[in-house]
């Protein structure tokens, strides 16, 4: 033991270098790939498909986020700054999509839209009509996976620019006004520039979001980056190419990320306003009341209302035959994975913040940093990275066994195809969903509280089960139940490394829906966005609190 | 229009009635005329409508009854409510609320609308040299003292040429050392402008010093001239 303290700190940061090893390890092998030979692989798909795969990424990326940023803006701006019929209702209702994964919403409209749907037959009968004898927008194209992102994704950007604009100061907003500027240039000269920063962190995760979207684009037949890297694995059996185009996303990914944190830095604002008071809400007159709730209406009802409105509707009348069997099996696989995969997240996370807290230095800030990224990772890159460093340990623990004991201790695959695979990929993808709960819930507490337990004769160990975890709880539960949904929506990377004869609840769905059988998984679909539910409370709760603790600081 | 309303009056206030909702009005009765070019002060103890006075002014609440006109221009009153920006009015935050994402130039520079960029340019110069604050002119607001941030505020309402000037507890968080000499430079600025100017404070001997004429605002009750 170590005097004054007591208790040593080296296990504390030695930890969290390890925690970081789950994000840095399918990374790194990912990367590695660009110096490996691929025997021409590589140079065919960049002849055949690779242009393909770019371009598509960049325009759905590119449109998704321009819609993301229009309607989560321009909603958020009218629920903030003005009162008008459905108001309280709407900015809750606006988070909505989030509970629907962009493939359950790329399921529903496909089939609400389809022609055989029940939009095209109500159409073709009213009207008397012939196929072919009018238009209707087909989902199953790159313009219908922008729609079903773009409406499935915007909530974050909303998200960010509502907590952005309750923030704001409002005398910056009337100095503006007595400065000769109309309600709509204060909107894009002063509102929008002073909430940029946090508006680019939303539309930041929409892009990372989109590019790693395996589901809807699956199913609109769009050939991204996602797709492609899953085809070249699996059709193609093309491990190295696979893992050369995860590469190459990658980099461009990170770059982007480079890009936003440089602009970040330059562009940090400072608060000149000593008051903060919260903007009021002008009513608006009847005609721009009704426009504005129409404007709120259309993002919620392409986003939640149509899609889960189908997918309630098919469970309630088709519905699954073998629904209560094969469900319940269902239903426990993916909570199970859901606990078990939150519970090490969380266990992770508290030693990665609190190594960082007691020895704040570079080994640890970047053991936070890598272990942050892993978000950006899109689901297939990640599974690559693990299916080949997991393989990669199968056959050295086989060489290893053989050379010692001779051919009959052959060791097969261990790793490979087990649940361990799928843990740690959760962990690669997700940890930095508990992290930022866990450093965020640590920040708030004071480092008296550290300096009085050390004098007091207590290490680092236990000042932390005694003090700071009792204190962290609500961000712990918080962090784990955002872990638990995002595990339970997760599909390429589940398809990916699931056990062979392992189903979930996404994997069902995904199977059920690219066998055009949607009704049989319509019920298992509601189940998913049931689920869902607890990030849309959860950030609704967020913006209340933030919305009180203004409305306090206004009365002091 | 108001037939007493006068183009003689920098400020014209007749029986100005406001309230939040159902609560007793925070302002009631309220009338004041303020001659062209002089400086106004308006005393009152805390929560006595004293800044909800100058919101109403500045356009950014609408009164339940009563008119506002400046030097004869009828703001608000019978219906009729001119929009903020539509007023020939400047306003000086409590807290500045100069934009913190512009340099201290182009925050003067917002409210200008006429003339090239160049022709902006210079005159925002030509204003921040007035204040005193040309050196500073590329500087971002939080790296000013409170007087310079003050300053640059006052250059920036200036620049759109209002006929009225609005100031609130402008000296408030200022600290005791450099407040006398900011009260001095900036009651300079403003009496050069020759333009009319309303100063609310909470401070019987600020407004002494700086008003040509005070107005004491009692908590809901006629506000009457001094």
């Amino acid at each position: 033991m170590s005097q004054g303290g007591g208790g040593s700190r080296v296990p504390w940061v030695l930890g969290s270098c390890l925690a970081a090893l789950f994000v840095a390890i399918p990374v790194g092998v990912v990367l590695a790939s660009v110096f490996r030979s691929s025997d021409g692989e590589w140079s065919h798909l960049a002849q055949t498909r690779l242009g393909l795969y770019a371009s598509n990424t960049a325009i759905l990326a590119l449109s998704v986020c321009a819609l993301a940023a229009v309607f989560g803006i321009s909603t958020a701006w009218l629920v903030t700054m003005h009162r008008f019929p459905g108001r309280r209702l709407l900015s809750w209702a606006l988070l909505l999509p989030l509970a629907v994964p962009a493939y359950l919403s790329a399921y529903a409209l496909t089939d609400l839209l389809q022609f055989s749907g029940p939009l095209q037959t109500w159409m073709r009968e009213t009207f008397n009509l012939q196929a072919g004898e009018y238009w209707f927008p087909d989902m199953r194209t790159l313009g219908g996976a922008i729609t079903v992102l773009a409406f499935a994704l915007y909530p974050y950007v909303y998200f960010a620019a509502r907590i952005a604009f309750l923030e704001q100061s409002r005398s910056a907003l009337e100095a503006s006004r007595t400065l000769g500027r109309g309600p709509f240039r204060t909107f894009l000269t002063v509102a929008i520039p002073l909430a940029r920063p946090a508006l680019i962190g939303g539309l930041l995760l929409v892009l990372m979001e989109t590019v790693a979207d395996f589901g809807a684009v699956d199913y609109c037949a769009v050939d991204t980056f996602a797709t492609g890297i899953y085809r070249t694995w699996f059709g193609l059996e093309s491990q190295i190419a696979a893992s050369q185009l995860s590469a190459l996303l990658l980099s461009v990914l990170f770059l982007v990320i480079g890009v936003e944190w440089m602009l970040r830095r330059s562009n940090r604002y400072h608060r000149t306003a000593v008051r903060c008071s919260q903007p009021q809400a002008t009513r608006l007159g009847p005609v721009a009341g009704l426009l504005a709730m129409f404007l709120c209406l259309v993002p919620v009802t392409i986003g939640f209302l149509l899609p889960a409105g189908r997918l309630l509707d098919l469970a309630l009348f088709q519905g699954d035959s073998r629904a209560s069997e094969v469900l319940a099996e269902l239903v426990w696989t993916s909570a199970m994975l859901g606990i078990i995969a939150a519970v090490i997240a969380l266990i992770l996370a508290m030693v990665l913040g609190y190594a960082r807290r007691i020895r704040p230095n570079a080994l640890t800030g970047l053991a936070s940093g890598i272990s942050r990224s892993g978000y950006a990772i899109p689901g297939p890159v990640i599974a690559i990275g693990v299916l080949v460093s997991l393989g990669w340990a199968d056959h050295r623990i086989n060489d290893v066994s053989t050379s010692m004991f001779g051919d009959e201790a052959r060791t097969g695959l261990i790793f490979t195809g087990s649940i361990l695979a799928l843990i740690i990929g959760y962990q690669t993808r997700f940890l930095a969903v508990s992290l930022s709960f866990v450093e965020s819930s640590l920040l708030r507490i004071h480092r008296n509280l550290d300096d009085a337990a050390r004098t007091l004769g207590v290490g680092p160990a236990k000042a932390f089960l005694g003090i700071h975890l009792p204190l962290i709880r609500t961000g712990l539960i918080a962090g784990g139940l955002l872990v638990f949904v995002d595990v339970v929506k997760e599909l390429p990377m589940t398809l990916m490394l699931r056990p062979f004869n392992l189903d979930t609840l996404a994997v069902r769905v995904y199977q059920l829906a690219s066998d055009e059988r949607l009704e049989e998984a319509s019920t298992a679909a509601l189940a998913i966005i049931l689920v869902g539910f607890i990030p849309v409370i959860l950030l609704s709760r967020l913006i209340e609190r933030n919305r009180k603790s203004h409305q306090l600081k206004e009365l002091r | 229009m108001s037939n007493s309303a006068s183009s003689e009056h920098g400020l014209q206030i007749t029986d100005l009635r406001f309230g939040y909702g159902l609560d007793a009005p925070v302002i009631e009765a309220c009338t004041l005329h303020v001659p062209k070019a002089t400086v106004h002060g308006v005393l009152g103890c805390s929560g006595c409508g004293k800044t909800t006075l100058l919101r109403l002014i500045a356009g950014l609440e609408r009164p339940d009854s009563g008119s506002i006109h400046v030097e004869g221009i009828q703001l608000a009153g019978e219906g009729h409510h001119l929009a903020p920006e539509q007023r020939p009015v400047g306003m000086v935050f409590q807290d500045y609320a100069l934009f913190p994402n512009r340099s201290v130039r182009k925050n003067v520079m917002f409210g200008m609308s006429e003339g090239s960029k160049r022709d902006r340019m210079e005159q925002a110069d030509s204003l921040l040299q007035r204040v005193g604050l040309l050196d500073l002119a590329d500087r971002m607001p939080h790296t000013l003292s409170g007087g310079q941030q003050q300053r640059t505020a006052i250059a920036r309402s200036l620049a759109r040429r209002p006929r009225l000037m609005l100031l609130d507890e402008p000296f408030s968080s200022l600290d005791a050392e450099t407040r006398s000499e900011t009260r001095e430079e900036t009651m300079a600025i403003l009496r050069a402008s020759q333009v009319t100017t309303l100063v609310v404070t909470h401070d019987p001997a600020e407004a002494e010093l700086i008003a040509d004429e005070v107005t004491w605002l009692s908590c809901a009750q006629d506000a009457g001239r001094s």
